[in-house]
């Protein structure tokens, strides 16, 4: 037995663990979803028949349509605006030479490092004054310029051909217009990355939303989901496929992007 | 077509000046190429008259009318890229009809222009690819078709067949030369490959530092440089140079000694000002200049290589330091380790320790 052969033995009980820790989680979740509260509790790991009881116990706590269409409302809305507004910053922090523009990106970069947790009360204190407390535009607002995705886009512009900006000019083409016709294509599989690490932020975003959304009508299913683990006997055959069904949106979303952010996280270091 | 004008135009970075007042005239219908070193300014001062560099002074004309501050598509230019800058998202015949999109042009008018272009260009079968799908060449003549379409008064080419391989160079340099005598177009182009520019251009304008350096046709600038620095760009291979110190200057004739040859002499008749006498000069002469010994001044040199082409061969070979260049007609050289040459006083070129020539 050589060493070579030791060594990937060695990495493929590693890749194997690695790979159960990732995926056991999942299948614990979809496997609960299927089971009586007292099963999971006991640590059943199979799947069960209590699917359709489940769901109709979750139907009678929660208003579903309702709790999706305010988190995809929220989602799609954070994703299209932060996309926008960060992608135009990443441009023109990239594009336009200036001599102030490295002091600002780094003053930026040092915002990074403030935690949301000392941001918070300030934020809630802005949002409550210009009254948008328990409205989605409160939830929104703050997010949609995140110096993350402006960092993210503004490294990958540097892969941005010039002379695409240049030919653009030449075609008779505007600085927005050269950004929607040529960029914005030409960009499509950062935008794609992009668009899954916003949505899945405004997708599972919790503490914010807790904040500033108060009554029933405005909760997102995080939000809900809490409720559910409040209870003084909590279901966990509910509250796992309520997690389940949480979970899906972002999964379809991966996956049909996938290809693109595996390219265009290429293409941010390249 | 029409003619351009550059009038003292200068362009600084803050306190950095890349072009230092070029004052230069294009006709029109005239294929004018600006060659130089890398830095040298070249693409810059092109980019200053397609408009995507500011002008920093100086007056830039095409058509007669002042363009220093007008918008690059209103310029009546059109520029084909070294990287081609195709737009990767659309197909080749999007790709054509952009500008004229942009311009506003109803679609059946763009869609006759581009089947022009395509035609003219060969690239009829190919309009419906991406560029991703294409070759180099083709992407370079997609490149090219994006600017005809646009019917404009001058053509810029920025270095265009730099990133294709050796033999489609030459092809499409051909190409470049055909187009130019069915367009009957004003094209600028820049490169700084001195074989382009040779068999491109009406007009060589020869950049160096920021400056032009010497304006005129290729065989001008080839038989009769104004300096050293044009003598040594413009040839393939380049003009061989030979220090030398003026022994005597008078009558119209500076006698020089060829100070690493064991100061062996050549007089050289000079019509301006003579050279003072023991003033250091160097000596240029084209290696296909060199005559048989015993012709002029004999030179005896040790062969260091000699590279048979066929048709003719190279000798690079060595005396007192200096290496030079000889071509010969014979196919045989023998293996000789030695060569003697001489140097025919009318063909060699004379320039002061400045670089500048004596006439």
């Amino acid at each position: 037995m050589s060493f070579a052969l030791l060594r990937r033995g060695g990495v493929y009980v590693f890749l194997s663990i690695a790979t159960f820790l990732s995926v056991f989680p999942f299948y614990w979740m979809a496997v609960g979803a299927t089971n009586q509260s007292p099963d999971i509790v006991r640590g059943k790991l199979g799947f069960g028949g209590n699917l359709l009881v489940n769901f109709q116990h979750l139907m009678t706590q929660v208003d579903l349509p309702r709790v999706f269409g305010n988190s995809f409302f929220i989602a799609v809305v954070s994703t299209l605006l932060t996309l926008i507004v960060s992608s135009l910053a990443g441009y023109g922090f990239e594009m336009f030479r200036s001599r102030i523009r490295e002091r600002i990106f780094q003053l930026l970069l040092l915002l990074l490092s403030i935690p949301f947790a000392a941001l918070m009360v300030p934020l809630f204190v802005m949002i409550s004054r210009a009254q948008l407390n328990n409205t989605f535009t409160a939830v929104i607002l703050p997010g949609i310029a995140s110096i993350f995705i402006v960092f993210y886009f503004r490294q990958a512009t540097k892969a941005f051909p010039r002379e695409l900006r240049d030919a653009a000019r030449v075609d008779g083409l505007k600085e927005w217009q050269i950004f929607l016709f040529v960029y914005m294509p030409t960009m499509r599989s950062t935008y794609a990355a992009a668009t899954i690490i916003v949505f899945m932020n405004a997708w599972n975003n919790y503490l914010w939303p807790l904040i500033v959304l108060q009554t029933p009508d405005n909760k997102t299913i995080t939000l809900v989901i809490s409720t559910l683990t409040a209870a003084y006997t909590p279901d966990y055959g509910v509250i796992l496929l309520a997690t389940v069904l949480a979970t899906a949106p972002t999964l379809v979303i991966f996956f049909v992007l996938q290809r693109q952010f595996v390219q265009g996280m290429l293409g941010a270091v390249k | 077509m029409t003619s351009l004008s550059l009038k003292g135009i200068r362009k600084s970075y803050g306190s950095l000046p890349v072009i230092k007042g070029v004052d230069l005239s294009v006709d029109s219908r005239e294929f004018v190429v600006f060659v130089g070193p890398s830095g040298c300014g070249k693409s810059t001062l092109l980019r200053m008259i397609a408009g995507l560099e500011s002008i920093t002074a100086g007056e830039l004309e095409i058509g007669g009318k002042r363009m220093n501050d007008v918008d690059p598509s209103k310029r009546g230019i059109a520029m084909v890229f070294q990287s081609y800058a195709l737009y990767p998202h659309m197909s080749v015949r999007d790709n054509m009809g952009f500008a004229l999109r942009f311009a506003g042009k109803p679609k059946d008018e763009i869609a006759r222009q581009v089947n022009e272009a395509a035609r003219i260009l060969e690239l009829g079968p190919l309009l419906d690819r991406l560029p991703a799908q294409l070759s180099g060449g083709q992407r370079q003549r997609v490149a090219i078709g994006r600017a005809i379409v646009r019917h404009p008064d001058v053509f810029l080419f920025d270095e265009p067949l730099s990133n294709l391989d050796a033999e489609l160079r030459v092809h499409m340099r051909i190409e470049l030369a055909r187009l130019h005598r069915e367009l009957q177009a004003t094209i600028i182009y820049v490169t700084h490959d001195q074989v382009e520019a040779m068999t491109l251009a009406d007009k060589i304008v020869v950049l160096r530092e920021g400056e032009v350096s010497q304006v005129g046709t290729p065989l001008q600038l080839y038989d009769d440089p104004n300096n050293l620095f044009v003598a040594g760009f413009i040839g393939s291979p380049k003009m061989n140079f030979l220090s030398g110190e003026v022994v005597d200057a008078g009558a119209g004739t500076a006698s020089i000694a060829l100070v690493n040859h064991g100061g062996v002499r050549l007089t050289k008749p000079i019509g301006g000002p003579l050279p003072r006498k023991g003033e250091m000069v160097t000596l240029g002469i084209r290696p296909e200049h060199f005559g048989v010994a015993g012709a002029g001044t004999d030179l005896t040199l040790a062969v260091d290589v000699a590279e048979h082409l066929g048709s003719t061969t190279y000798v690079y070979a060595n005396g007192g330091g200096e290496r030079l260049i000889i071509q010969r007609e014979e196919r045989h050289m023998g293996d000789s380790d030695t060569i003697a040459v001489s140097i025919p006083s009318e063909a060699a070129l004379l320039f002061d320790s400045a670089g500048k020539r004596l006439r």
